[in-house]
This record gives structure tokens, sequence and C-alpha cells, in this order.
């Protein structure tokens, strides 16, 4: 082996460059797992199977395959957010690939933000083909799909949530752990009118101020469920997709700042 | 320091951020979403389906927040689709689920004074559910609120055949009869249940009772019809009604529970019972 | 004969570097009074992984941290590279905190198994490295061909990690290290996993950089290697550093003792000692060269025969083993 010639390079790559990298490969990591492609062959046989669900109804035969198509692209999105999410950091971390990882002059939010980033376009693309396998089967009918467009944007919304929450739990326990919180608040994301109707049963004092305060952080799932306007073809208040992507978004900003924080304080021994 | 500080700041914006987003996504969600919650539950069938298994659970979730839905009288137009959420998801999750038919039932004919839409609700119980007694009684019920004597009736005669009703049913029944005025099916009704060894005290007194009462309408009834055929064959009423008897227009005369004679009125052909009061409008 | 006495005191540590060697003043790495324990689950044992530790690189050395397993070498590399925090103490790399990325930049680390991504091609994990490292886009490609050849794995910038064997592995695992030319290579357990021949490329390796004049961590328990390449050791041994110093000046290339094997009877003058006996020959271990003349002549005289006499030198093993074993009173291996 040489050594190398004089020139000595003392070189901190920028934050894009960082991030822009560790995306790229864990874009390229989860590609290959295989747990993407069976939900995604799942999805796309779900969306098949409701064709031929559709002839059992009486009536709008449509509806079957809108309620049925945006309900999997949803589901089987937060089940890819979760599985592959919560296993991205463990596998870094079991096979020790961040340990090299982290000796570069990287610091380690730009690896959260990386592994965050990356998991997302994976996810995007996954959305995007079970949309136009949706949008496709809809044509074929004569149906015209863009009312969906508004729930599918916020159904990705809520995949960026979940998947901020699957990277904060990876980073703070093991991968099985991990998947059953992010679950959990997945389904709690979606309860949140219990919430709003125990606080209006309780008596008043602290154990309102609680519930209320519960009500206020859990994220508001169901705010972001557009599914029955867009398969009814109801009016929609203006600006409400807007609303909805910005608190989406903001929401897993903080949710991505607290993961951070916890990966930074993390010891790895 | 100051990356923490600035990270803690940004983080304090963006947090504001999301909850001012979500107050203003709460405030537009208001109206909107009472009704896509109700519109977006599909038929009871598919749930079962994609319940897993899990059907009666989750029959149970929704007629929980049914349950809270409709009792929040602030909302309006909260009665468009109780048929549906009652009749075609929770009763179809869960067909055993007898207290949904009554609860939907209830809540669509006192709410929405639909009683046709609520004895639909109930007569489909009753038919998944023919051992329950109540069904039918409740349904009866709701009839004899709605004046609906003869169907109150019907009921009450199905709900007493079911075995393991009370013995209030069959009391019902035969109430109901004399509110129809079918009176001598009535008066049967109560000689049967007096008749029977299985009933209760209670209903072995009320049973007296309203035998007697009903003796002595059906006395008043039959005397008064004697009388005034008496006045239409011979142009004026008899001076006594021992004069029926004489002249047979009755076979015999009877005695009211007392052993005394009923009263009469020459004057206006009015037969009456001394025991007026206790039984009421004759 | 002198024999120099090891102990880790301050004076070894503030030695004059070798001659020709960069003199810069500022250590590389500099450790003072690191310590770091573990907590069980529920905070139930406290395990000590290192304990007060005072250690100093100078630029332009290969330094060799020794010990055996569990030691604590692991643990204080990673507390080098900001993957663990010191619960007390202070740790510096080129006079900053390891957690600042312009400290991390100057250095390449290797780590012990290592273990990449299986899915990526040779050219593409230099290349993720290399952006990790702030190499430029213009200049990635040619230094991915140039590293790889400089490990000796041209050629194989199309093959996928996984159909490397763990050789080639740990010949990646340097090339990463070194492709964004450090000053400081940290290397973990370096030559496990691989052939004479790996081992010798690896040494090759290690002595060019310190040639330009580039500084070499690296721990091992192979002592042999360390023996042939480092400028100063050090031995750690249960979270405590054992000894530190120059190795020449610690192991003496002097003769420490004679086995001589005697055939015949004779008489055991003072500072010989008989090992065993088998029928007429003697093993014997003599202490001095002065004692050696003394059996000499004891012998001729007895008429017995001297066979053989093989002076026995001290070796880098006999000081490790020395050390570790005065660390464990009742002699035991662990």
């Amino acid at each position: 082996m040489e050594a190398a010639g004089g020139r000595l390079l003392v070189n901190t790559p920028s934050i894009g460059a960082a991030v822009h990298a560790i995306a790229l490969n864990t874009f390229r990591e989860a590609i290959r797992d295989r747990i993407l492609y069976l939900l995604l062959v799942f999805a796309l046989t779900l969306i098949g199977v409701s064709r031929l669900l559709s002839l059992l109804t009486v009536g709008n035969e449509e509806k079957i395959i809108k309620d049925m198509g945006l309900s999997a692209i949803s589901l089987f999105g937060v089940l890819t957010a979760v599985f592959v999410g919560v296993s991205l950091v463990f596998k870094e971390i079991e096979r020790g690939t961040v340990y090299t990882l982290l000796a570069n002059p990287v610091r380690r939010w730009q690896f959260v933000a990386g592994k965050f980033l990356g998991l997302l376009t994976v996810l995007a693309m996954n959305v995007g083909l079970m949309s136009l396998a949706l949008g496709g089967l809809l044509l074929l009918r004569g149906e015209s799909p863009w009312p969906l467009l508004p729930a599918i944007a916020l159904i990705l919304v809520e995949l960026v949530v979940i998947t901020a929450f699957a990277l904060l739990f990876s980073s703070l326990t093991n991968p099985v752990l991990a998947a059953l919180m992010t679950f959990a608040i997945y389904v709690l994301g979606h309860l949140t009118w219990s919430l709003e109707l125990l606080s209006a049963k309780l008596e008043g004092g602290l154990a309102v101020r609680l519930v209320d305060a519960l009500y206020w952080m859990m994220p508001n799932l169901d705010r972001l469920n557009l599914k029955a306007t867009a398969v009814h073809g109801l009016p929609l208040e203006p600006g409400f997709v807007t609303l909805g992507v910005v608190y989406g978004l903001s929401y897993a900003v903080v949710i991505l700042g607290l993961a951070c924080v916890a990966f930074e304080r993390k010891e790895f021994n | 320091m100051l990356p923490r500080v600035l990270f803690l700041v940004t983080m304090a914006a963006v947090g504001t951020l999301a909850g001012f987003s979500r107050g203003a996504l709460d405030r537009l969600a208001e109206g909107t979403s009472a009704e896509q919650e109700l519109l977006y539950l599909p038929n009871g069938k598919y749930l079962k389906v994609m319940s897993l298994g899990h059907a009666n659970l989750l029959a149970d979730g929704i007629y929980l927040w049914a349950i809270q839905y409709y009792s929040n009288y602030e909302r309006k137009q909260r009665q468009r689709y109780v048929e549906h959420i009652f009749g075609d998801v929770i009763t179809e999750l869960d067909p055993r689920y007898v207290d949904a038919y009554w609860l939907g039932a209830l809540i669509m004919i006192v709410e929405n004074h639909d009683l046709e839409a609520g004895l639909r609700l109930l007569e489909k119980g009753i038919e998944r559910n023919p051992e329950q007694w109540i069904l039918p009684y409740l349904a009866a019920w709701e009839c004899y609120h709605g004046k609906q004597y003869s169907r109150a009736a019907a009921f009450f005669e199905q709900a007493a055949a079911i075995p393991g009703a009370p013995d209030v049913v069959r009391r019902m029944r035969a109430g109901m009869m004399t509110k129809v005025g079918s009176l001598r099916e009535a008066l049967a009704l109560w000689r049967a249940i007096l008749g029977e060894s299985a009933s209760d005290r209670l209903s072995v007194v009320i049973a007296k009772r309203k035998i007697r009462e009903l003796e002595t309408r059906l006395d008043v009834e039959t005397l008064q019809a004697a009388v005034d055929r008496f006045r239409k064959e011979n142009g004026h009423y008899p001076s006594r009604l021992g004069e029926l008897e004489r002249r047979r227009y009755i076979r015999a005369l009877p005695l009211a529970s007392d052993g005394r004679p009923y009263r009469y009125d020459a004057a206006t052909g009015t037969v009456s019972s001394k025991s007026g009061r206790m039984l009421g409008k004759l | 004969m002198h024999r120099p006495t090891i102990e880790h005191d301050r004076e070894m540590r503030t030695a004059e570097p070798m001659p020709g060697r960069n003199t810069s003043a500022t250590p590389v790495i500099r450790m003072r009074g690191v310590s770091k324990s573990f907590t069980g689950h529920l905070n139930i044992g406290r395990k000590v992984a290192v304990e007060d530790l005072e250690l100093e690189i100078r630029p332009g050395e290969i330094f060799g941290l020794l010990g055996p397993n569990g030691a604590g070498k692991t643990t204080t590399f990673k507390m080098l590279l900001a993957l663990l925090r010191p619960d007390r103490g202070q740790v510096r790399l080129f006079d900053r905190p390891p957690s600042d990325p312009a400290a991390r930049a100057r250095l390449g680390y290797l780590p012990e198994n290592p273990y990449f991504y299986n899915y990526l091609t040779a050219a593409e994990f230099l290349d993720f490295y290399g952006r990790l490292q702030g190499i430029p886009a213009a200049e990635r490609r040619g230094r991915v061909r140039e590293t790889l050849r400089r490990v000796g794995l041209e050629g194989l910038e199309g093959t996928a990690l996984r159909k490397f064997s763990k050789g080639m592995v740990q010949r990646l695992g340097l090339a990463q290290a070194i492709q964004h030319d450090p000053e400081l290579l940290i290397l973990d357990e370096p030559m496990s996993g691989l052939d004479p021949i790996g081992r010798r490329d690896v040494r090759d390796l290690i002595l060019s950089m310190r040639a330009a004049g580039r500084t070499v961590l690296f721990s091992s328990h192979i002592l042999q290697d360390a023996e042939m390449i480092c400028d100063r050791i050090a031995i750690l041994d249960k979270g405590r550093l054992r000894s530190v110093g120059r190795l020449d000046e610690m192991v003496a290339s002097g003769v420490e003792w004679f086995e001589v094997t005697v055939r015949g009877a004779f008489a055991l003058p003072a500072g010989v000692t008989l090992l065993s006996r088998d029928g007429q020959r003697s093993l014997l271990r003599v202490s001095a060269v002065e004692s050696l003349a003394e059996l000499m002549a004891v012998v001729r005289e007895s008429g017995a025969e001297v066979f053989s006499i093989w002076p026995k030198r001290k070796t880098l093993e006999d000081l490790f083993l020395r050390e570790i074993r005065a660390n464990r009173p009742d002699g035991a291996r662990r």
C-alpha cells in the first residue's frame, strides 16, 4: 500500500452535501428492502380486488374502488413508514456502519435529517405508484380521479408525520418497541375526537387540563383525512389543504427536532 | 451555546406554527366534519368483512360514538342518518345487538317523530332476535304512545307469545284490547291471566279488578243496547230495567258486582252503574 | 546489566520525539483524566470501562494501544470519535473537542470487524464517504480509483460489497479511512482477519503514513506487529494505563537471562536455578553473565558437559504479560 501525495485536505462537507449523501444512501438501502415490495404488491392487489368487490355493491361501484384505493394507499404507506423507518437507524447501529459514518465530519442531526429525507423519497415514490394504479383504474372506468388528489396529498402529509415519529422512537429504543409506539401514535392520532369528548365530560380542574394538553399535543391525523370529501365529491373549504400541509409539516419538524436531540445524546457502546 | 439557543428558538417557532394551523384546521373542520363522519361509515356488511372478526367490537365502538354524537343537542341536522347508522351499520355489524335496535328506534321516534322508521328498525330487530320479548314490547309501547292501539295490541300479543315474557306483557295486551274496544276479547284475556297458575299476585289482583270492570261495562252495554232497541220498537223508554226482562229484550237481568241492580234513568233511557267512579268513563 | 524500570511516570511521556519527525508542539491527541463507566439496566451494576486515562499522541508517530480483550481500547477510541462522552476528563483532537466536525475532518477511522453496506459497489461506497469527507465532486471519481489502487483493490470499482471476502472488506475499510488524506489515522485492530500478506501490507501502509508525516494510532493484541512498527506504546488493562513509553526504551535489547542445558552431575552455584532434570540432563536458569562464568567453571571442574546455552531476550510479550499479571494478584488470567 502506498502513501498519498503531499497535499493535505481539510474539508468539512456543506450541510446540504452531507444530508444529500446520507439521504441518497438511505434511499438506496430502503429501495432494496424486501418489505417495501411486499407491501407495494399487497396494496396494488387490494386496488385490483376493489374492482372485483365493486361488483357486489348496488349503485355506485366506483365508490368502492375509491374507498379501498385511498385506504390502501394510506394504510400501506403507514406500514412502510413504520417498518422501514424503525429499522433504518437500528440497522446502522446494529451493524456498526454508523461508527465510520459519524467518525467523518458529519453532525449527528444531519444523519437524522438524511435518513428522514431518504425514507420520505421512497414513501413518495410508493404513494405515487399506488396513486397511478388507482388513477389508471378509475380512468379506465371513465371516472375522473382528480378529486382524489387533495386526499392523497394529505395522506402524504400524514406519512411525513408518522415517519418523523418512527425515526424518533428508533433513536430511543429497539425496533419492536419503536414500531409499537409509532403504531400507538397512529391509532391515537385518529382517536383525538374521543379526547375532545372526554374533555367535555370531565368535571374540570387538573383532569380537564391534562386531557386538553394531550388533545393538543397528539397529532390530529384525522384532520388530514379527506377521504370522505374526495370520494363523495363534497366541497372543500378553500385553504384546507394548505393548512393541513402546514400543520403536518410543522408538526413533523418538531418531532424531527426531538429525534435529533435524542440521537445527539445517544451513547454508542 | 448559540446553536442550542437557535435550535430551541426554531423549535418554538415551528411548534407555534403547528399550533396555529391546528387551531385553524379545527375551526374549518367544525362545520363539515359532522357530515363527513356520518357519510363515511360504509354499510355494515363491508365493515364486517374489514373488521377481521372484530365486528362485535366495532359495533360497540360505533354504538358508543353514536350515543355521544346524538346526545349532543347542539349539532344541527344530526338526525339525517340515524336510520343508516343504527339500521345499516351497527345492526349489520352485530345483528344481535338488542340495545342498538331500541335506542335507534327511540331516537327516531322521539327526536324525529318518525314512528314508522322506528318501527321498521324494531321489526328488523324482532326478526333477528325472536327470543327477545323486549323488542316487540317496546314496539307496542311506541304504538300506544302514537295512539295506534290495534298495532300496539298486535305487538303485545307477539311479545306475550315469547317464552320468558313477564306478566306485565300479557296485562298490557289485555289493556290494549280494552283500549281498542274489543272488550270481550280483553275479558277473555283477563280471565286467562286469572286462571293461569303461573301468574303472580299482582297480576291476579289486577285481573280480578279488570274482570269486574269489563263485566260491568259489558253488562251496561248490553242493557243499553236493549233499552235502545225497546225504544225503537216501542217508541218510549221502558220505565224500569225489569221490563226488559219481562218483555224478553234480555234473557236475564244482570246485577252489578255489589249485588245491586244497575241504575236506570227512565227519562233519558241511560243505563249506568253505581260504581261509575271506579270504572272511569264508561 | 541494567534493566530499565517501567512505571507509568510522566518522564516517559515527555521524552524527545525521534529525530526527523514533525516536532510541532501541539499533540494530535490529548486525553486528560478521562474516565468512563457504564451502568447496567435500571442502574444496577456499574462497570468501569476506563479509569483516569492520561494519554498524549504526538504528531508523526506510530502509537500502539495494547491490551487484552475488554481492557477498554475500543471505549477509548469511541471517546476520541465522540461516539461516547467521558464521564470525567477532557478529550482533545488537534486541540479541539471531538464533537467538532472540523477536528474529525482531519482523521480517518477503521473500526474493529467493519461491516459495510452490502448493496453498494466499492466505488459507490467510497463515493459516499467521499461526500461525507467533503471531497468535491470533480475530484471524487479520481480519488476513489486512486484509493482503491492504494489498498490493492484496483479494478473492483463495480463489484458489489456482498461479494467481498473478509480481507477485502478490511482493505476497503482502510480505503475509506485514508481516502481524504487525513493527518491522523485511528485503527482498531487493523490486522485482524488478515493473512500474513495482508498484515504486511497494512504494516507497510502505516509506515508509509509516518513517512509522509502523518500520525497513526492503532490498537492490537497481536504484539509482534506492534513490536515491528510502533514508536511508542501504551498497555491498557482493566481500564487503566499500566505503562506508556517509547518501545525501544521499554523493551531492552539486552539479554535477560540464559537457559543452559548441562549433562552430568555438578554442584549448583549461586545465581543459578534448576528448572528441571531429565536423567543426566539438567535445565538451568542463569540470571546474570557473572553467574554464567561461574557455572562454566563449576561444570568444567565436575567433568560435566555444557550442552547448550540460549540467551533469552525480553520481548514486548514478556513486558505485556508481566504487566497484565501484576494487575491480577491472584494470578488469574482474566
